[in-house]
């Protein structure tokens, strides 16, 4: 950990919903400071209390976390999804009233806060920007909450689609009036695609919906512009990524292949972290004699984790070409502080020595 | 094509990582051994029960699984082509949208079509549109907490702003059956922790405020703890044992609490197996 701290300035956690990314994102951020980094921890939703204790507020403030005795500075920031799909908007658009018309598009307001995607186009552009700030010696990007871990890697391509030229072009120039004879051939089709949709689902939402890819016709340049500096910032030598996973053999399946995809993007990974992989402090070895209720009890978790340590070795066999592998402990308490959190930082650094 | 009187939908949501699939899976096992007709739906792209069920395939048209039960992955723009190919019935037609290059971008980023398409399928059978869905019971593998939400939220969404035309009308139908008690149930399912109980508690209320149904809870992974022994003969490391349990029931019992607070909670238990299938046997046999 000692390691990838020092060579990174930016560390993206991902993984699947539920697996612990928020905690071990805060935890990295606990071991940046205490080798004296200016650390800023980027999450999209952090459970309630996390938020208290870290003193995260609502919008992109960002705060500092109240460490004891660590010669670096941790500081957070909560992602707003809505609020920075709009500042791009604003941004984005050539002029106010353009902007605004996109903001009042009945649409608009369902993408910037449903479309899949759209939380992991927020999460890169506020990544971006605080990267750009120079403000940080490291930042960690704990990836939006999904169903697979892959949907943070294919969030940019679903953008751009939504921005494909040929797309906003049918809903701009239907008629394919500035276009040559042979466009205005292919464009029958478009039209008679438009038709359909029409059809489906009726002029009012057909409407809107060229009104809406009217308005983003700019944004084009902007957004490939955009996507080109996150491209370049994410596969840098200073970015290195860590997958969080979780027990299940169908989750560390997940991962394998997770690791795969980030390894063909040309992405580094450096560590796959298997969380709550065994109670802290259980021992594996310790036979317990007697047969009462409580060495039964410990027989059936020595049973139950023994197996799940034999999944544990065949994943850390097939993954020795893709990263490093670390068990964490289930800790004994919830973590929902910072005092957790730091416990955690603990263990992460164990898991490292240990290996 | 209705020879069902009353098709039930279950969708089964909560945080992400509570075991939410393993109780769907044993929700379905359960109607389906009870002789109902069901179908377990995963939503997405990607299927997870794949491999967890160990099933050779999991497509958008079901896959047997056991006797009465069978399992498909549903996702939007699937959806909305099975819908479109019914409403146009012209094969020409359809080809013209679907092989068009540039409809399959449309259709992914078009924004709530996919939720809609959905929320569209799901409910397509009491709705009496587009192809029948002869089941008894579908179980729907839901989204976690935000996604689960947005997808509740889309047609009511849609509905007020689109009032015309049949996305309009299409909308509105879809919000009729999803907030039909007569149709739809939901279960949240949490496990004795404090930031899943939080988040469920939180979903529960969201999902009553959206469709008006409360939802009905679950807490997985419920474990019976011995009674407190007297642990003055017995080793370290079963004394090391002994808090981390001690903890552990404690905590579940604040949570446990916590849950029942809203209503009533439908316990299952934590198993000590890691094959899927037999964590799925095991909380069907819990199952009310």
């Amino acid at each position: 950990m000692k390691e990838l701290l020092e060579k990174s300035k930016v560390i993206v956690c991902v993984g699947s919903g539920g697996v612990g990314k928020t905690t071990v994102a805060a935890s990295l951020g606990v071991l940046g400071a205490s080798l004296g980094k200016k650390v800023l921890v980027l999450t999209v939703d952090p459970a309630r209390r996390l938020k208290t204790t870290l003193g995260i507020k609502e919008g992109d403030q960002v705060v500092q976390v109240p460490l004891q005795n660590s010669p670096g500075e941790l500081w957070a920031s909560m992602i707003d999804a809505k609020k920075i799909f709009d500042q791009f908007v604003m941004k984005a658009s050539e002029n106010d009233e353009r902007a605004q018309k996109i903001l009042k598009n009945k649409l608009y307001i369902q993408l910037s806060t449903t479309l899949s995607g759209s939380q992991e186009f927020t999460a890169l552009e506020a990544l971006y920007a605080a990267y750009m700030s120079g403000s940080y010696d490291l930042i960690v990007l704990d990836t939006p909450p999904a169903q697979h871990a892959i949907d943070f890697l294919k969030a940019p391509q679903k953008l751009s689609a939504l921005f494909d030229e040929r797309v906003t072009k049918w809903f701009r120039d239907p008629e394919g009036k500035k276009q040559g004879i042979f466009v205005r051939m292919v464009q029958t089709g478009s039209r008679q695609v438009l038709k359909i949709l029409e059809s489906l689902t009726g002029s009012e939402f057909m409407h809107e919906l060229a009104d809406f890819f009217q308005n983003i016709e700019k944004w084009q340049y902007k957004l490939e512009e955009r996507t080109a500096g996150v491209h370049r910032l994410l596969v840098g030598q200073q970015t290195h990524f860590v997958l969080v996973t979780s027990f299940d053999e169908s989750k560390l399946k997940e991962a394998e292949d997770f690791s795969k995809e980030i390894r063909k993007a040309g992405y580094q990974l450096s560590s796959v972290v298997i969380n709550r992989s065994y109670p802290a402090g259980f021992s594996m070895q310790h036979k317990a004699e007697g047969t009462g209720l409580l060495e039964k009890k410990f027989t059936e978790y020595q049973n139950y984790y023994k197996k799940r340590d034999l999944i544990y070795e065949r994943f850390q066999i097939k993954m020795s070409a893709e990263g490093k592998v670390l068990r964490l402990p289930e800790l004994e308490t919830d973590i929902s502080d910072l005092t957790g959190v730091q416990e955690l930082a603990g263990k992460l650094r164990e898991a490292e020595e240990a290996t | 094509m209705n020879s069902i009187p009353k098709q039930e939908i279950i969708f089964v949501t909560g945080k992400g990582g509570v075991g939410k699939s393993a109780v769907a899976a044993a929700l379905a096992k359960k109607k389906a051994e009870s002789g109902r007709k069901t179908l377990l739906v995963e939503l997405g792209f990607q299927s997870f029960y794949q491999d967890f069920l160990k099933l050779s395939k999991v497509e958008y048209h079901g896959t047997p699984w056991i006797q009465n039960c069978d399992v498909a992955l549903w996702s939007g723009p699937e959806a909305l082509k099975e819908y479109a190919r019914h409403l146009l019935k012209v094969e020409a037609l359809y080809k013209i949208f679907f092989e068009n290059p540039i409809t399959r971008n449309l259709l992914q980023v078009a924004p709530a079509l996919p939720e809609i398409a959905v929320t569209g399928k799901i409910t397509s059978h009491p709705r009496k549109v587009g192809p029948p869905l002869p089941y008894d019971t579908l179980v729907i593998d839901a989204f976690a907490t935000g996604h689960f939400l947005a997808l509740l939220k889309a047609p009511r969404g849609m509905a007020e702003a689109i009032r015309f035309g049949p996305m309009g009308e299409q909308s509105r139908s879809i919000q009729k059956i999803l907030t039909d008690p007569e149709h739809c149930q939901y279960f949240v399912v949490s496990f004795p922790e404090e930031l899943p109980v939080q988040e469920g508690l939180e979903l529960g209320k969201g999902i009553e405020d959206i469709i008006g149904i409360k939802p009905k809870h679950v807490m997985n992974k419920v474990e019976k703890f011995p009674e407190e022994l007297d642990t003055s003969s017995v080793s370290l490391e079963l004394k090391t044992f002994q808090t981390y349990l001690k903890v552990k029931s404690e905590k579940q019992k604040t949570f446990l609490e916590m849950l029942r607070a809203q209503g009533s909670v439908i316990e299952l238990p934590q198993v000590f197996e890691t094959e899927g299938l037999k964590v799925v046997d095991q909380l069907k046999e819990a199952l009310p």
